[in-house]
């Protein structure tokens, strides 16, 4: 994990005579959404976080908790939404032990500014925080608004998918490349 | 049951996330930067199909579909905000926590990170709410609603445009990245 690793791409990311990696995974992705809404409903991560808060502070703040206006509309954790995030994580350690990787993957530095690991922690944290805030206060994120809204036609998923990329392409570009 | 089949689909939404290489922090900053397209891409045909499969199937199958409102200033202001922090660190809300499964330890930072950002919005949200939320709020429009279509044609052409974006754009990902 030194601080100049330099990450190679996969061997599986080339693009073969077969239809590429996204195409597969594109129509695969599509038909879990669909699935999804005729299951429990639309796929969405980003509520979690305040639900999780929520169940937090009522072991540790219980009155705070208890008048909170957005906790109170966020409700509880016991949802299939808060199941699905933890399968993205059982998902993600399940995908790398089956593609054969044994090893966990090296810390990408994704700006020339994160010369260290600290760097890129700290832009790994400060996106965290604004993704997450930006999430709330738009009502959705990538899944919910992106992904979910946009396939349900909804105007809102693609407003927010105008910020999202516009503003992203916009702080990508001006932080030059790092690796 | 809806709980182990939230389950359900959380893990292979992981597996396809890591495949595809969405919970690829440099993956995502490299398609903002246009250098790779493969994840803008898989995420224009993750739509075009969901969308015309799920309207389809909406006529045998009772669907649990939930439109979210247009409050302009909050979605598009929250969107700006969210493409900042989607720049810096390369993470969604998700794919941080397909990463951290991974193993990946930056990951695990922007989760910690969306915590404190989800408790900041949750502690100012009573102020926030209405300025910039409860204003210009036009309800749950939908691209159907709009143009006065049925719901699966309005799909089908959602999905037509997308797959012609699709198609004109160049082929980044061949290019070994």
């Amino acid at each position: 994990m030194s601080e100049t690793a330099v990450v190679r791409p996969a061997a599986t990311e080339r693009v073969g005579q077969a239809a590429p990696n996204w195409v597969i995974m594109g129509v695969l992705f599509g038909l879990l959404g669909a699935a999804a809404i005729a299951l429990f409903g639309p796929i969405g991560v980003s509520t979690t976080y305040p639900r999780f808060i929520g169940g937090l502070m009522k072991l540790l703040a219980p009155g705070a908790a208890a008048t909170n206006p957005y906790l109170a509309k966020v409700g509880g954790l016991l949802k299939p939404e808060t199941m699905l995030v933890i399968g993205l994580f059982v998902g993600g350690y399940l995908a790398r032990r089956l593609s054969g990787q044994r090893k966990a993957p090296a810390i990408e530095h994704v700006h020339a500014e994160e010369t260290s690991v600290g760097r890129r922690y700290l832009n790994a944290f400060l996106g965290g925080v604004f993704i997450l805030f930006g999430a709330r206060l738009a009502g959705g994120c990538t899944s919910g608004h992106i992904i979910s809204g946009i396939t349900q036609l909804a105007l809102s998923g693609m407003l927010f998918a105008v910020g999202v990329f516009g503003m992203g392409i916009v702080t990508a570009r001006l932080m030059k490349g790092g690796h | 049951m809806t709980l182990l089949y939230g389950l359900l689909v959380g893990v292979i939404m992981g597996v396809l996330l890591q495949r595809v290489r969405a919970s690829s922090p440099l993956m995502i900053v490299r398609n903002l930067r246009f250098e790779n397209l493969s994840i803008i891409k898989f995420m224009a045909l993750t739509i075009a199909v969901g969308a015309v499969v799920a309207y389809a199937i909406s006529f045998v199958v009772p669907m649990h579909f939930d439109v979210k409102p247009v409050y302009v200033l909050g979605v598009l202001g929250g969107g700006l905000i969210f493409g900042l922090g989607f720049g810096l660190g390369g993470y969604c809300p998700g794919t941080c926590v397909v990463g951290a499964g991974e193993g990946r330890k930056d990951a695990f930072f922007t989760i910690l990170g969306g915590i404190v950002g989800a408790l900041v919005f949750t502690l100012v949200y009573g102020w926030l709410e209405p300025i910039l939320i409860a204003p210009m709020n036009y309800g749950k429009l939908t691209l159907a609603g709009v143009l006065h279509l049925s719901a699966l044609v309005a799909a089908v052409v959602l999905a037509v445009v997308f797959i012609g974006v699709i198609a004109v754009l160049p082929r980044r990902e061949a290019e070994g990245e």
